[in-house]
């Protein structure tokens, strides 16, 4: 024991702070470093539960605790809106706020519990929010209409403001539209995509079908994985969705819950039902059978891990939407709030589809 | 897109032909899921050719930003075409995307003829038959070339990028119409120099492809663009336009397609003029009380109306509250670009 002791204290782990601040917003540290000047500290426990460590102290982990050291910011970083727009963006700067007295979790520490892996790097960051901003523009849930006016962008920086807050914890210091012109070129990308459109092979009738069934269970939803190319490995993307629906779904029914006061009996009705709903998903989603196994000791066809995988990353899709939704929902008033019950209503219900479908060991193709 | 969900239609009906010249009905119907199939697909006697609509039908829906598991799609055919045949594909994907409420539905069936290999991607590849009669909605390179077109919007994966903008076209009441512009522009090669043809409006006469070449070269100016950098065409959807309104529409769907203005949903609809593009300002036209009627009537849900900042003092009471029942967003300008 003492001997132990002694080890621990003769280590003196270094913690590496290169970056932290500019280039990354957090990175794993382990237990007994001290966290550097500026920087605070998040304890993450196996269920998912989060705890504060005040900037300038000790990490004390607890057994079975994984640490997150974070910097406050502030960051910088620019977006593109649109993607068929590339020259046109805008420029965030953001920051995470001290923690809010008011709330037992702070978003950002269930945003590193649930999304962590590795370090996480502020261009990272920057493509999940402007996927975010991507998908609440496509959907038409934000606007940012050509020509826009003063009173369209006060809407817009109001809705984007409480999306970046509800979604990933941070606070939006300033945002601005900008030229991005100098840095991106619009007409090399059309150039490469020239050269990428000769080089590509032709793509006949035959071989549609494959990637249909590779394609189909995911649709809309997961449109930009099809997109990029990376090579979609089932087993990772797999458990980064469930971990994700295991540990949000839960402090997204809480925020539902408060977050909503409904006036009439009818949305009170509405209300109770969602929740319901929501219930059954967590509960679908805390006992979700292992990717790889048909039944117990019954090893499941590559093929159909595949498919299982797509559902998870659709359901994954479904709760980030949820989360937007939940934005809405704080900002709304009372007359808008049927239009946000039937799009959790929408929501909840490809929850409940492809969850449902992640647990199917085969897929039975109905009527 | 509430708006798209109250006002979805629960039949949409499409017509395409086949190779003999017969027409042939696609009808999707939507009604609750229940547990079943996202898309049920029939046509008879021909369980192939049904597979095939469902995978056409899906493979569409990756360009879609919404999904809705709550319903399901049945779409059905009177009749089977050859296993060869391929232009019902438009017919059965503009179907879908209709009884979903995506799309407006027409007061008339439409005649769509199209193929694609990259329906994921939203292109339309071509269409098959040698002579389709006038109206019929056809796909392909020097028509419809993807699924975003239909609102104007640029293609994310083509080399050429083209988008359109819409202008209302004044012609004595009864004949008002929404006119499209479209502008495609193309990178010149590295040290390639502009001559008088980098931007080309074919079938325009040659005091109205001035006009044209003076409008985008101004508002390019305005851009910031030091040294020419596109090969642009221009086309217009109708033939013998008066007067100079169009241009504002000309100038954004440049924009658009250039990469530098945020998209609407739906389409850009847009009137005003400017005797300083270079500028960015943006200066009334004549024909107030018709254009606004005709833009009351024709704007669907997530359309963007611009018109002159001059205009807004004298629009009609209730077009803007309209406009915004509808789904559509108004703004009166006096200058292009941010804010």
């Amino acid at each position: 024991m003492m001997f132990d002791l002694f080890k621990r204290m003769a280590r003196a782990p270094a913690f590496d702070a290169t970056g932290l601040g500019s280039t990354l917003l957090a990175r794993p540290i382990g237990s007994g470093c001290t966290l550097p000047a500026g920087a605070s500290g998040v304890a993450v426990d196996r269920g998912g539960r989060t705890r504060r460590i005040s900037a300038g102290g000790r990490m004390g982990l607890l057994d079975g605790e994984s640490g997150w050291c974070f910097h406050p910011g502030p960051y910088g970083c620019d977006l593109v809106p649109f993607a068929a727009a590339p020259e046109i963006g805008l420029r965030l700067h953001f920051a995470v706020d001290s923690p809010d007295p008011r709330v037992s979790q702070q978003r950002f520490d269930l945003f590193l519990a649930s999304e962590g892996a590795g370090d996480l790097s502020l261009a990272g960051f920057a493509a999940g929010i402007e996927a975010a901003l991507q998908r609440e523009l496509a959907q038409g849930n934000l606007d940012l209409p050509p020509c826009t006016t003063l009173d369209e962008w006060n809407a817009f920086r109001a809705g984007f403001n409480q999306l970046l807050y509800t979604r990933f914890g941070v606070t939006v210091d300033d945002c601005v539209p900008v030229d991005l012109r100098p840095g991106r070129d619009f007409a090399e990308v059309l150039r490469a995509r020239a050269v990428h459109d000769a080089d590509e092979p032709y793509i006949g009738v035959e071989a549609a079908p494959a990637a249909a069934a590779a394609a189909a269970p995911a649709a809309g939803a997961a449109l930009a994985k099809v997109a990029d190319g990376t090579p979609f490995d089932p087993a990772r993307e797999d458990a980064r969705a469930l971990r994700r629906l295991f540990l949000e779904l839960p402090c997204l029914m809480c925020r539902v819950r408060q977050a909503t006061l409904p006036s009439g009996q009818d949305l009170f009705r509405q209300q109770q039902a969602l929740l319901q709903r929501l219930d059954l998903v967590c509960l679908a989603a805390s006992t979700m059978p292992a990717l790889g196994l048909a039944a117990p000791g019954q090893p499941l066809a590559p093929g159909q891990q595949l498919r299982r995988a797509r559902h998870s990353v659709a359901a994954a899709a479904a709760l980030d939407e949820a989360w937007a939704l939940l934005a809405r929902f704080e900002l709304a008033e009372d007359r808008g709030l049927e239009v946000l019950f039937d799009e959790a209503d929408r929501i909840v219900a490809n929850l409940e589809h492809a969850l449902g479908a992640r647990k199917l060991a085969t897929e039975g193709e109905d009527a | 897109m509430s708006a798209a969900v109250s006002e979805a239609v629960s039949e949409a009906v499409f017509r395409s032909l086949l190779a003999d010249g017969s027409v042939v009905t696609v009808t999707a119907t939507r009604r609750p899921r229940g547990g079943r199939a996202d898309i049920k697909c029939s046509a008879p006697g021909a369980p192939a050719l049904a597979a095939r609509m469902q995978e056409v039908a899906r493979l569409a829906r990756h360009t879609e930003a919404r999904y809705d598991s709550r319903d399901q799609v049945v779409i059905s055919m009177d009749r089977a075409p050859g296993a060869q045949e391929r232009d019902w594909e438009l017919a059965v994907v503009l179907a879908d995307r209709t009884v979903r409420g995506l799309l407006l539905p027409a007061a008339t069936p439409q005649l769509a003829l199209g193929w694609s290999d990259g329906w994921q991607r939203g292109r339309i590849d071509g269409h098959d038959a040698a002579q389709a009669p006038a109206g019929a909605l056809l796909g392909g390179p020097r028509h419809l070339r993807h699924l975003g077109a239909l609102s104007g919007q640029p293609d994310v994966s083509a080399s050429v990028s083209s988008a359109r903008a819409w202008f209302p076209l004044h012609s004595g009441g009864i004949n008002d119409s929404l006119c499209w512009v479209e502008v495609s522009v193309y990178p010149l090669e590295p040290g390639e120099a502009p001559d008088d043809e980098a931007i080309a409006a074919p079938g325009l006469d040659s005091a109205r492809q001035h006009a044209v070449r003076q409008t985008l070269a101004g508002a390019r100016h305005f851009d910031g663009e030091a040294a020419p950098r596109w090969r642009t065409t221009v086309r217009f959807g109708q033939d013998g336009l008066h007067g100079n309104s169009y241009e504002l529409a000309l100038v954004l769907a440049d924009r658009l397609a250039r990469g530098r203005e945020f998209l609407p949903r739906g389409r850009i609809i847009a009137t005003g003029c400017s005797g300083a593009w270079h500028a960015g300002q943006v200066e009334g036209v004549e024909g107030l009380a018709p254009k606004c009627a005709l833009i009351a009537r024709e704007a669907a849900a997530g359309d963007r109306v611009l018109l002159p900042r001059a205009w807004e003092a004298h629009l009609p009471p209730g077009l803007r509250d309209g406009l915004r029942v509808k789904g559509a967003s108004l703004a009166c300008v006096e200058r292009i670009g941010l804010i």
